[in-house]
């Protein structure tokens, strides 16, 4: 009988161990979550001036708040990502603000790095448990409303306090049908920029970089002798050469229309001879040009900047999330060549026809809100009230003044003189000298950039043809999209 | 007498049951959701559509998936001998009486399997780097210039190359199984076998093999199911590039379900590579039990 009574009890302090176990996982989460706030709070005082004059602007709008209990929200400006990245910086400096005036809210935050969080949302989304508030990346938006994933937010974002100060292109890739689901976050950034060096390139016989692929090639001569790579790029993660050069070359020989086609399924389509020459010209330069370094399928672009940074590469071609690494990496330890950092578009192709000082820039996430919020109206009032601020001027002020950056909302006047020369000229090389083009995958579907993706490693490697990687995506489109 | 210190048959199903619910929960449940999401069309969502076999028909024509197998098979290969054989040659070498500090042999050789795959996967990464690669450096220093390459990024090289430090960081792990093995056979067979004037490969093949077939067995088992779910260290050395060049099974399922979001054919993929692990480790245990009986007879 005693063994008996033993063994239940054991049993029960197995089982209840157990629970225990399981329950205090999802405990700690909100522990560092609470950390993660508290820092963040911490930050913040630095920039209370910029802080008090966004809180009264947006006073009007906070003080409908009604709403008490909890919000959680989802994103990946962490705060490793935050130092020296004038985006997740912001996001997180505002977010905090947001949290301090709404006493009543408490709210939870998930902070994930960005391929982690890419992963993470993905399963949620899947399992039907998004949180309340997270980032919508630009190419899931058009499957996830399908869904019924995303609330949608076209009259809320029309009557939004700030809607004559958006910029409204950037909606573009989160609207379906004529509806807005997101408000466009972070700092718009290039995602296709050269980076040279002057002074190499003056050496070379270049007083600026070249304008087309024919010079570049010329010049890679030259620096080849030296052992120099002239161009250095990196796409071992796949999506490289996607997002930071092909969807730019592409436009140059398709032109805007092509891809808007594209997006409104109105005929365009990969295996338009417009776009088989983009992807054929983009063969030649990696595979049949010494141009550029010969292991750019092997390392990523992190690896890709450092050959820039060390001096074996005389340009890198890149994000602004290159730009801001080597930035504040130049700064810190060669002046020289700090000062000598200069900003491209990427060259024109002597076939193509269309916009040679383009370059691709956007927002690619939105902050989104989950439907099921929508059964609280208050709560709703309230993540929409954190959406609004978060993107709107308070945001906006913050990167502006702290590092020359422009978000969803426009600023009125940035006053550029109180920075370095470098970061002025990637300001108007940014958002005033050149013209704009779509990020492609802002738009369509994971699946078919997946199979691009992947198949553009083998087509810059030479051992598969432009036309065999269009059919591929093609066949990919027609079935996922 | 033993009866009386045997609990009752409940006690002992109550004792066992909580790890087997726990069991069943994290390895069953899940292989059968799979295995119910791979009939449906499941773009990440809520929405799931029913579809019969069609995941299964696009498995079978799938030529990337059939190529991921590949390269499984040749990882198991390559394991198989490399892992193995290599680990089998240095147990002998570590028994034999010549070496000395054979404590830290042992230590130093199980060390990689210590070492984590992403961390291994970074490291080969370095030696493999085109500019600053210790392997360049060393063509270099030779003044073979012309050898050098960009080695993860030659499609016929590439399974090669990554299968070195998966081979390197396993040959400690069976080392010690192996050795384990070894210590319990009794000593004396080897020194009648030595009296009779065998030599050290003829000991090696004649008495140790037969003798420790099982651990063997074992081993082998552990090696094909250890390959057929490659993952960690391609995915931070090649990302199964360039292309597919290095792509396997586990990491096509995880790029179909989380990069393309297409749940429904992920589950698909990871029921096919359940189906196919379960046949190779089938197929390769019949096939050790059939060569060994065939020594026998």
């Amino acid at each position: 009988m005693k063994k008996k009574l033993l063994s239940a009890l054991l049993s029960v302090a197995m089982i209840s161990s157990l629970l225990v176990g399981c329950g205090s996982s999802a405990d700690t989460t909100t522990d560092t979550t609470e950390t993660t706030e508290a820092e963040a709070t911490e930050e913040a005082p630095a920039e209370e001036e910029t802080a008090e004059e966004a809180t009264d602007e947006t006073a009007a709008a906070g003080d409908e708040i009604t709403y008490a209990g909890e919000l959680e929200i989802m994103h990946y400006s962490t705060s490793e990502e935050s130092e020296g990245n004038g985006g997740s910086d912001g996001f997180r400096t505002v977010l905090a603000e947001w949290d301090e005036a709404h006493p009543d809210i408490t709210l939870t935050q998930n902070v994930l790095a960005n391929a982690e969080y890419k992963t993470q949302i993905a399963t949620l989304a899947a399992a039907d448990d998004l949180p309340d508030v997270f980032l919508l990346q630009g190419m899931n938006t058009i499957a996830w409303a399908e869904q019924g994933l995303v609330y949608d937010l076209t009259d809320d974002i029309k009557s939004s306090p700030y809607y004559a100060d958006y910029n409204t292109s950037y909606f573009a890739p989160f609207t379906v049908d004529g509806k807005m689901y997101g408000y466009p976050v972070l700092t718009g950034g290039t995602c296709t920029v050269v980076i040279y060096d002057k002074a190499m390139w003056k050496e070379a016989g270049f007083d600026a970089f070249p304008t087309t692929w024919e010079d570049v090639e010329k010049a890679s001569e030259y620096f080849n002798e030296q052992g120099i790579t002239t161009v250095a790029f990196g796409n071992g993660g796949k999506w490289q050469a996607n997002s930071c050069f092909l969807s730019t070359l592409g436009n140059r020989y398709t032109g805007p229309d092509w891809f808007m086609s594209l997006i409104a399924k109105s005929g365009a389509a990969f295996t338009d001879d417009e776009f088989v020459a983009a992807l054929a010209e983009t063969q030649k330069l990696f595979h049949d040009t010494k141009i550029f370094n010969e292991d750019f399928n092997a390392v990523t672009n992190e690896d890709a900047r450092e050959y820039y940074i060390s001096g074996d590469a005389a340009a890198f071609i890149g994000g602004n999330w290159d730009e801001s690494y080597i930035w504040a990496t130049l700064k810190d330890s060669n002046e020289e060549k700090f000062n000598n950092i200069g900003f491209a578009v990427l060259p024109q192709p002597a076939d193509a026809t269309y916009a040679p000082n383009s370059q691709n820039i956007g927002l690619g996430y939105a902050v989104a809100i989950n439907p099921k919020v929508a059964d609280d109206p208050e709560k709703l009032a309230a993540a929409i009230d954190l959406a609004e601020y978060v993107t709107g001027p308070a945001f906006a002020n913050y990167v502006a003044t702290n590092y020359a950056l422009g978000g969803l909302t426009k600023v009125a006047d940035v006053d550029l003189s109180g920075f370095d020369q470098i970061t002025q000229d990637f300001y108007n090389w940014s958002y005033v000298d050149t013209e704009t083009c779509e990020i492609y995958d802002s738009y369509i579907s994971s699946a078919v950039w997946d199979v691009l993706n992947t198949d553009l490693q083998t087509l810059m490697n030479g051992d598969i043809t432009p036309e065999e990687v269009a059919a591929n995506a093609q066949a990919a489109y027609e079935a996922n999209y | 007498m033993l009866n009386s210190i045997k609990p009752k048959g409940r006690t002992v199903f109550l004792y066992l049951l909580v790890p087997v619910v726990f069991f069943v929960f994290t390895v069953f449940v899940p292989l059968v959701t799979a295995f119910v999401y791979s009939f449906f069309e499941w773009k990440g969502g809520p929405k799931k559509t029913f579809i019969g076999i069609d995941n299964y028909v696009q498995l079978f024509h799938d030529a990337t998936f059939w190529q991921s197998f590949g390269h499984n098979i040749y990882l198991v290969i390559a394991c198989l001998i490399g892992q193995i054989g290599i680990a089998f040659i240095m147990v002998m070498i570590v028994n034999s009486k010549v070496v000395k500090l054979k404590g830290i042999h042992r230590t130093f050789g199980f060390f990689p399997s210590t070492i984590s795959a992403v961390c291994l996967g970074l490291i080969w990464n370095m030696i493999y780097h085109n500019q600053y690669g210790i392997i360049n450096w060393f063509l270099r220093l030779i003044g073979r210039d012309d050898l050098c390459k960009v080695w993860l990024n030659e499609p016929k090289l590439v399974m090669l190359l990554v299968s070195i430090p998966l081979i390197w960081q396993y040959i400690g792990y069976y080392m010690v199984i192996i050795l384990s093995a070894i210590s319990s056979i009794d000593t004396e067979i080897f020194e009648s076998a030595e009296i009779d004037g065998a030599n050290g490969v003829q000991r090696a093949l004649y008495i140790t093999l037969p003798l420790i077939k099982n651990t063997m067995l074992v081993c082998i088992t552990l090696c094909v199911a250890g390959n057929m779910k490659a993952f960690d260290n391609i995915f931070v050395m090649t990302k199964g590039g360039p292309g597919t060049a290095s792509m396997v099974m586990a990491m096509y399922g995880y790029q179909i379900s989380f990069n393309q979001s297409n749940m429904g054919y992920g589950s698909c993929i990871s029921v096919g590579i359940f189906v196919l692990a379960m046949l190779v480790i089938g197929g390769s245990q019949a096939l050790v039990k059939l060569l060994t009986r065939e020594k026998e007879a």
